[in-house]
């Protein structure tokens, strides 16, 4: 009788599946991700992979460039940011020629440009979480190309191409340069619709997501190499994320199977024993009876 | 009172003595599964680990419930009590399997969700489910007269699977739920779906095969038996007020 019921239940459940199943699945494709140090971070497909089991690190000798992401035990963000800097430069403590804050989806992050030499330039998203700080890195090392990447809370919403944010972070960091672009283009990258101005002197690229623009600027005509190094630099900073610690939730959800499995064969026990001293009594009023 | 008084408290069959120490070999095997072969699902950490409970649990009770609805029809086909029997222990049972399905899902949306509960179709047609099958157990209690109880609640447990259905296909019925689908697509607003991998069909599938054969088959069985001593102690109780 119970392995027909089961059988019945067995069809019932692969009807189910197959119906489900015909559906199709939307999540075919899956980013490849890298997990270490407690963190998540997308795989840069044609990068190096240099990552450790502390630390993701990627690396394009062709642009003589870096990112790394890192999980500091500082609870300052700056803090943090020059303790990763140091990984890079001999120097004691660097003072950032940029700072600031980015109110992001996933909390508050820490915008700083480093630029210890004229031959490297670091630039840095911080964002504390908990007594610790994760620390994303941009480190370029070409003196001919200064490379810079930072991100600015958006003034302007009318401006979908992040211009306001593009002049006034090249008036701050490229004073020189500032003003001047030739024909804006539009160009799609995996992390965004990005909106790239070339000039004579440097190349800027800003794309708008969500409250916040995503600048990367360059000194020099290098288009297609800024597109690379920015494009992978932000779909890590926006692929970034932390595997929650919930195992808490996991042993309470456990609790909760096994109290319920538990009582329901406890009951048997104790049913079963209070059905054998109900007879006990008969068998002795029996006996008494007698 | 009865001059021999004999309770029906035979030894438990080889077979279900077999089958309950698979049932717990298989217990624990699955879990381990579970808990340590099955990867981490990286985006929602540890307690995505609480599906290889939680779904199988919802059809351990759907194979229960099933037996309540077969017991009650042959009841009403056959009139013999052995059904009546098998349609309880299979309410009971399924009841515990989906109390076991709902909280284990409480406790999975509250990191994912970030709240205990929400009046999704989902949850809702479960929680009405075993509303209704908590209301068997009661109304059964409640009368007297065993034939009428036995025809009442055989009527009641075949139209209670009802519940049970809607609580299975709501999801692919009704599309505003946060509830996502494991097999195929899931709705547009689903919150916390994962990829169906062949780890999580690894860990799964056991755990499946456990919960919608064995563990009904093997609590339902002992139920059984526990129903049947109770009504062979009844009678002698009337036998006893009788002399």
């Amino acid at each position: 009788m119970m392995m027909k019921l089961a059988g019945l239940a067995s069809v019932l459940l692969c009807l189910l599946l197959i119906s489900g199943g015909a559906g199709g699945s939307d999540h075919d494709e899956t980013v490849p991700y890298l997990r270490t140090g407690g963190f998540n971070v997308p795989v840069l497909a044609g990068w190096e992979n240099q990552s450790t089991d502390e630390i993701a690190q990627f690396h394009l000798a062709e642009h003589s460039a870096t990112i790394r992401t890192a999980i500091v035990a500082l609870d300052d963000p700056l803090a943090a940011s020059q303790a990763e800097l140091a990984n890079w430069i001999d120097a004691g403590s660097v003072s950032p020629v940029y700072s600031g804050k980015v109110n992001l989806a996933d909390g508050t992050w820490h915008v700083a440009i480093f630029e210890p030499d004229a031959d490297i330039s670091v630039s840095i998203m911080a964002r504390r979480v908990g007594e610790r700080t994760v620390v994303i890195s941009f480190i370029e090392r070409d003196e001919s190309n200064r490379i810079l990447m930072l991100t600015m809370a958006q003034e302007d919403e009318s401006q979908r191409r992040a211009h306001t944010e593009l002049v006034a972070a090249t008036d701050l960091l490229m004073s020189p340069l500032a003003g001047e672009h030739g024909r804006v283009s539009e160009i799609k990258l995996s992390s965004g619709a990005w909106a790239l101005y070339p000039g004579a002197g440097h190349t800027r690229m800003g794309m708008v997501f969500g409250n916040d623009s995503f600048l990367a600027l360059a000194k020099g005509p290098i288009g297609v190499k800024l597109a690379t190094l920015a494009d992978a630099y932000f779909t890590v900073l926006l692929g970034f994320f932390i595997t929650p610690d919930n195992s808490g939730y996991l042993a309470l959800g456990l609790a909760a199977a096994f109290v319920t499995l538990g009582l329901l064969v406890f009951s048997y026990f104790w049913r079963a024993r209070s059905l054998d001293q109900d007879a006990a009594l008969i068998r002795h009023l029996a006996r008494a009876d007698d | 009172m009865p001059k021999h008084v004999e309770l029906d408290a035979s030894p438990q069959p080889t077979l279900l003595r077999a089958l309950t120490l698979l049932t717990g070999l298989g217990f624990l095997a699955t879990l381990y599964l579970g808990l340590f072969v099955a990867g981490t699902d990286i985006q929602q950490g540890e307690i995505q680990r609480i599906f290889y409970i939680h779904m199988p649990s919802f059809f351990g009770a759907f194979t229960a419930f099933g037996a309540t609805v077969v017991g009650g029809m042959l009841y009403l086909a056959r009139k013999q009590a052995a059904w009546d029997r098998i349609a309880l222990a299979g309410a009971e049972v399924g009841l515990a399997f989906a109390l076991i399905n709902l909280l284990t899902g409480a406790v999975w949306a509250r990191p994912i969700w970030n709240t205990w509960w929400t009046w999704d179709p989902r949850l809702t047609s479960a929680a009405v489910m075993c509303l209704i099958y908590a209301a068997y157990l009661m109304l059964r209690a409640g009368i007297d007269d065993s034939n009428q109880k036995r025809n009442f609640m055989s009527v009641y447990g075949i139209f209670a699977f009802v519940s049970v259905l809607t609580t299975l296909f709501i999801i692919r019925i009704v599309p505003e739920t946060i509830h996502p689908v494991i097999v195929g697509a899931s709705p547009q607003n689903a919150q916390g779906s994962f990829e169906a991998t062949s780890g999580v069909f690894m860990a799964l599938a056991p755990s499946m095969l456990l919960w919608l054969t064995l563990m009904p088959a093997t609590l339902i069985w002992h139920r059984y038996r526990l129903e049947t001593r109770r009504e062979a102690l009844e009678r002698l109780k009337f036998q006893a007020l009788g002399d």
